[in-house]
């Protein structure tokens, strides 16, 4: 029973280990414009750009920056986006959201829009532009099953693009404090002799956390990140 | 179970996969940060505005019924009494000129579009709203006539079809709300029907035949889309 249950074991490892190792490449930058930090009380919040301006920003990616900056002993306070678009209705809304920062004095003079960002302790506002698109793929691979069993044979290729930018906003000088884009390519592999094997590339995972470490260390100031 | 009660089930599996049908929840619209118009309105709202469904076919894909139900009469009924100090719900039969309001407004559908997935070539489903909003004065005459075009979109990645569809008709219906908000006076002027202070209880009459609502020209067109510039 042990060489059985070891000789499942064996190529479900194998699979496992080949599908972590697809060719991922990526470039995060900065631009810094103003000096940034953030106090024990201070929050920020990720906010994707309006899709009626052509933004196709996935609602996964935005919760997947929030979980990494708010993660860790280090991590920020980050009030959901959801939870800051309905306590500021209708003025972060897709049609009403301020599309550039010189439009915040404005915005913080309507009725109790200032007040409620104060309670919130809201201090950066970060914007994200961008999307995950699949560029490229070719290949063949064909499954057919019958009485006796079944399998699949051939090889397919797929190529994955992660551009995002991020806009930091600094709600203290109403002003931006620069930007961080992250920049991955993946290319993921199929191989299928009778068995897929399935060597994937985690091009948006690997965007994401690229640029949620970039921005924590943006936002904190910390020069050696 | 028997052969044939197995092809049954297989054969509904497969009319199931022909069409979709979706039922959208009465959305809730969070309490605006706004200054409430002080006036008193009433909220008239058609029959098919109260039950709307909308059937398309998508070529060669599948057959949708989207069934607003009372969704947009839910979003009305909030919306307005966030905006104005006073709502009151006139009903087709009801005589608004017994009721102390300074305006008559009467919300309908005038188109409701949707695209696919497969239609745009995206991962979203899109969906665009048009209302009508008509604001008639305490005389029951046409003041403004109103089209309010709304759009919202979702993605299906984490989301069933039809969650998305209803996810992207509530953006939608959002979208209008937000847009009624920054708008609704500079559009229509409604806060010049407001009666002055001391000058009695507002009251209106039923809105006039003899003036089609085609005689009126439509006071605005849909503003432009950045209020904060």
């Amino acid at each position: 029973m042990k060489l059985v249950n070891q000789f499942l074991k064996t190529p479900v490892i194998i699979l496992f280990a080949l599908s972590s190792t697809a060719c991922i490449t990526s470039t995060v930058q900065d631009t810094r414009t103003g000096v940034t930090g953030i106090g024990a009380h201070e929050s920020v919040v990720i906010m994707a750009k309006s899709y009626h301006l052509g933004n196709e920003t996935e609602r996964k990616y935005i919760r997947c920056i929030e979980d990494n900056l708010a993660r860790g002993r280090s991590g920020l306070n980050v009030i959901p986006h959801d939870e800051f678009i309905d306590s500021l209705f209708p003025w972060f809304e897709p049609r009403t959201a301020p599309a550039e920062t010189k439009n915040l004095a404005k915005l913080m003079e309507r009725p109790g829009v200032a007040q409620r960002i104060a309670e919130q302790g809201v201090r950066y506002i970060v914007w994200l532009d961008g999307d995950t698109e699949r560029v490229a793929g070719g290949g063949s691979l064909s499954c057919a099953a019958g009485p006796g069993g079944g399998g699949c044979f051939g090889f397919a290729w797929w190529q994955n693009d992660a551009d995002y930018d991020a806009s930091i906003w600094d709600l203290d000088g109403l002003e931006s404090a620069g930007t961080v884009s992250a920049d991955v390519s993946g290319t993921s592999f199929m191989p299928a002799i009778v068995i897929p094997l399935p060597f994937i590339a985690r091009t948006q995972s690997k965007a994401c956390k690229s640029l949620a470490d970039q921005l924590h260390a943006f936002i904190v100031q910390d020069e050696t990140a | 179970m028997n052969r044939s009660a197995l092809l049954g089930i297989l054969l509904a599996g497969m009319l199931a996969g022909c069409g979709a049908n979706v039922t959208l929840p009465a959305p809730t619209i969070p309490a605006p940060l706004i200054d409430q118009i002080p006036m008193s309105v009433g909220l008239r709202m058609p029959a098919n505005f109260q039950a709307y469904i909308h059937e398309e076919k998508v070529y060669g894909k599948q057959e949708w019924s989207i069934n607003l139900g009372r969704s947009n009469a839910a979003l009305f009924e909030q919306l307005l009494q966030f905006m104005f100090a006073g709502v009151t719900m006139v009903g087709v039969s009801d005589d608004p000129q017994l009721m102390p309001i300074d305006a008559l407004i009467e919300p309908s559908i005038d188109a409701f579009e949707f695209s696919t997935p497969e239609q745009s070539n995206t991962d979203a489903f899109a969906v665009w709203i048009r209302y009508r909003i008509k604001v008639y004065d305490r005389e029951g005459k046409l003041v403004s006539n109103w089209p309010v075009s709304a759009y919202g979109k979702s993605q299906t990645t984490t989301l069933g079809s039809s969650e998305a569809l209803q996810r992207a008709a509530v953006l939608a219906m959002r979208d209008a709300a937000a847009l009624m908000i920054m708008k609704f006076d500079t559009v229509t002027r409604i806060s010049s029907l407001a009666t002055p202070p001391g000058s009695g209880t507002p009251a209106i009459q039923q809105p006039r035949n003899d003036a089609s609502d085609d005689d009126v020209q439509a006071t605005a067109i849909e503003g432009s889309s950045d209020e904060t510039s």
